[in-house]
C-alpha cells in the first residue's frame, strides 16, 4: 500500500481516530439533554455521519483505496436513495389524490398508549385486543369509498371512463348505459363488489373488496352504483 | 492446503487484491440491504408521530455502552491489521481475539437488553416501532455473530502465520458492522 510503512506512526494515528470517535459519542449522547430539537438532530445524525466517515476513511482505508471502490459504494448509495425517494410519498403521506391509507390513519389516531399502558407485562394482552377495531376512527363516506375503490376504473361519473380503466380488456362497465342494467339488480352489484366481478361471471380484472369494506359499507356502495342507473 | 489456489485468488485485473475487491462488493450490497431497511424505518417514523411514545422506552445508556464496545473493537481490528501488515501473525491473532471479545460483550449486553424489553411486553409484534427495532438490531446482531465466527477461523490461521491478508479483509467487514451501528444508535436510541 505505502512505500515505507511506519507501523508506530499508524498505531498512533488509529488511536487518535479512536479517541476522536469516543468524544463524538459523548457529544451525541449529551445532545438531547440540551432539549432543543435541532441541536439533538445535529448531535445525533450529523455526528453519526461524521463518525461513519471517520471509520470508513481511516479504519477501512477508503482514503488510501483505489477510486473504483468509491464508485462501487457510491452506486449502492445512489440506488438506495432512489428507492427511498421513490416510495417516500406513499409511506410518509397517508392520503393521496385517489387513495387513502386507512390503516395508517387509524394507527396514528389510536396512538401507542392504548397498546402498552404501564409496560408492566399487561401491555401484551392489550396489544392483541386493540388493533381489532381499526375501521372506526376514520368515518366511512360512501362517496370517498367510491372514489378510492371504483372511480379509478369506472370514472367519477360512473360512465366507465376512469383513468386506470382505459387500458383494461374487457373495458370497465358503464353504469349510465341502460343496456348494462337489463341483466342486473342490487344483489348482483353487491356480490360483484364484495367477491369480485368474476363471482358473477364478469371480468376477473375487477377484484373483490370484502377485505377493505364491511358488508354494510359494500351495501352502501352498491346503492351508490344503482344511483347511476338512467331512469326508465 | 495441499491443492493449488484457484486462479481468481491471485489474479487482479483492477490492481486491488481479489479478496479485498470481493469484500467491498459484499459491503456494497450490504449498503443496499441496511440502507433499505433503515430508510424504510425513517419514512415510517416520520409518517407515524405516535411511534415517539414507543421510542422513549429504549435505553440510551445501554445503546451508548454498546456503541463504545463496537468502536473499541474496531480499534483492535485495525491494530490486528497493522500487526498482520508487519508479518506478526501472533500479535494479529491476539488483537482479533480482543475484537471477538468485543463482539461477545456486545451480544451479551444486547440479549440482556432484549430480555428486559420483552418481559415488559415490548415484543416484535407490539407495534410498528418495535417491529423495526427488533428487525434492524436483529439483522445487525446476525452480522456481529457471523463476523465473530469468521474472525475466530482467521485468528487461528494468523496465529500459525498463514493467510495474513485475511486479517485486513475481516477488519474491513467488521468496521462496516460498526458503521451500521453508528447509524442505528441515533435512530433507535437517541431520536425520542
Amino acid at each position: 500500500m505505502e512505500e515505507k510503512h511506519d507501523t508506530r506512526a499508524f498505531v498512533r494515528y488509529y488511536r487518535k481516530i479512536y479517541f476522536l470517535l469516543l468524544i463524538l459519542l459523548v457529544v451525541s449522547v449529551a445532545g438531547p439533554f440540551v432539549e432543543i430539537v435541532w441541536v439533538t438532530l445535529i448531535t445525533a445524525f450529523g455526528i453519526a455521519l461524521v463518525k461513519a466517515n471517520l471509520v470508513v476513511q481511516n479504519f477501512m482505508h477508503l482514503k488510501w483505496e483505489q477510486r473504483l471502490i468509491r464508485w462501487m459504494l457510491m452506486a449502492s448509495v445512489v440506488l438506495m436513495a432512489l428507492f427511498v425517494a421513490g416510495v417516500a410519498p406513499d409511506i410518509m403521506e397517508h392520503e393521496g389524490q385517489l387513495w387513502v391509507n386507512q390503516a395508517a390513519i387509524a394507527a396514528v389516531e389510536r396512538g401507542i398508549d392504548g397498546e402498552q399502558a404501564g409496560g408492566d407485562g399487561a401491555g401484551e394482552a392489550e396489544a392483541d385486543v386493540e388493533p381489532a377495531e381499526p375501521a372506526e376512527p376514520t368515518e366511512f363516506s360512501v362517496q370517498a369509498a367510491f372514489n378510492v375503490a371504483c372511480a379509478l376504473c369506472h370514472g367519477q361519473a360512473g360512465d366507465g371512463t376512469g383513468p386506470a380503466g382505459a387500458a383494461l380488456d374487457p373495458p370497465p362497465a358503464d353504469f349510465t348505459d341502460p343496456a348494462f342494467w337489463e341483466m342486473r339488480d342490487e344483489e348482483r352489484i353487491f356480490t360483484a363488489i364484495r367477491d369480485g366481478a368474476a363471482a358473477v361471471g364478469g371480468s376477473p380484472l375487477m377484484v373483490p373488496w370484502r377485505n377493505s369494506y364491511s358488508d354494510e359499507q359494500i351495501r352502501e356502495l352498491a346503492e351508490h352504483v344503482i344511483g347511476f342507473r338512467p331512469e326508465g | 492446503m495441499s491443492f493449488p489456489k484457484p486462479i481468481a485468488t491471485t489474479r487482479s485485473a483492477t490492481g486491488i487484491p481479489t479478496g479485498r475487491l470481493a469484500i467491498w462488493w459484499v459491503l456494497a450490497s450490504e449498503v443496499v440491504i441496511f440502507g433499505g431497511l433503515l430508510g424504510s424505518y425513517v419514512m415510517h417514523r416520520l409518517g407515524h408521530p405516535e411511534w415517539a411514545d414507543a421510542a422513549v422506552h429504549t435505553n440510551t445508556w445501554i445503546g451508548a455502552f454498546n456503541t463504545f464496545v463496537l468502536l473499541t473493537s474496531s480499534l483492535t481490528a485495525v491494530l490486528a491489521h497493522e500487526a498482520a501488515h508487519d508479518g506478526d501473525g501472533k500479535q494479529a491473532a491476539k488483537y482479533l481475539m480482543m475484537t471477538i471479545g468485543g463482539a461477545l460483550t456486545f451480544l451479551l449486553v444486547k440479549s440482556v437488553e432484549w430480555g428486559i424489553e420483552i418481559s415488559h411486553g415490548y415484543t416484535i409484534t407490539a407495534n410498528g416501532f418495535w417491529a423495526f427495532y427488533y428487525t434492524a438490531a436483529g439483522l445487525h446482531a446476525a452480522h456481529v455473530i457471523a463476523g465473530a465466527v469468521i474472525m475466530a477461523f482467521i485468528a487461528r490461521d494468523a496465529w500459525r502465520g498463514r493467510e495474513l491478508q485475511r486479517v485486513e479483509l475481516i477488519g474491513i467487514y467488521w468496521h462496516f458492522v460498526d458503521v451500521v451501528w453508528i447509524f442505528l444508535f441515533p435512530l433507535l436510541y437517541i431520536a425520542k
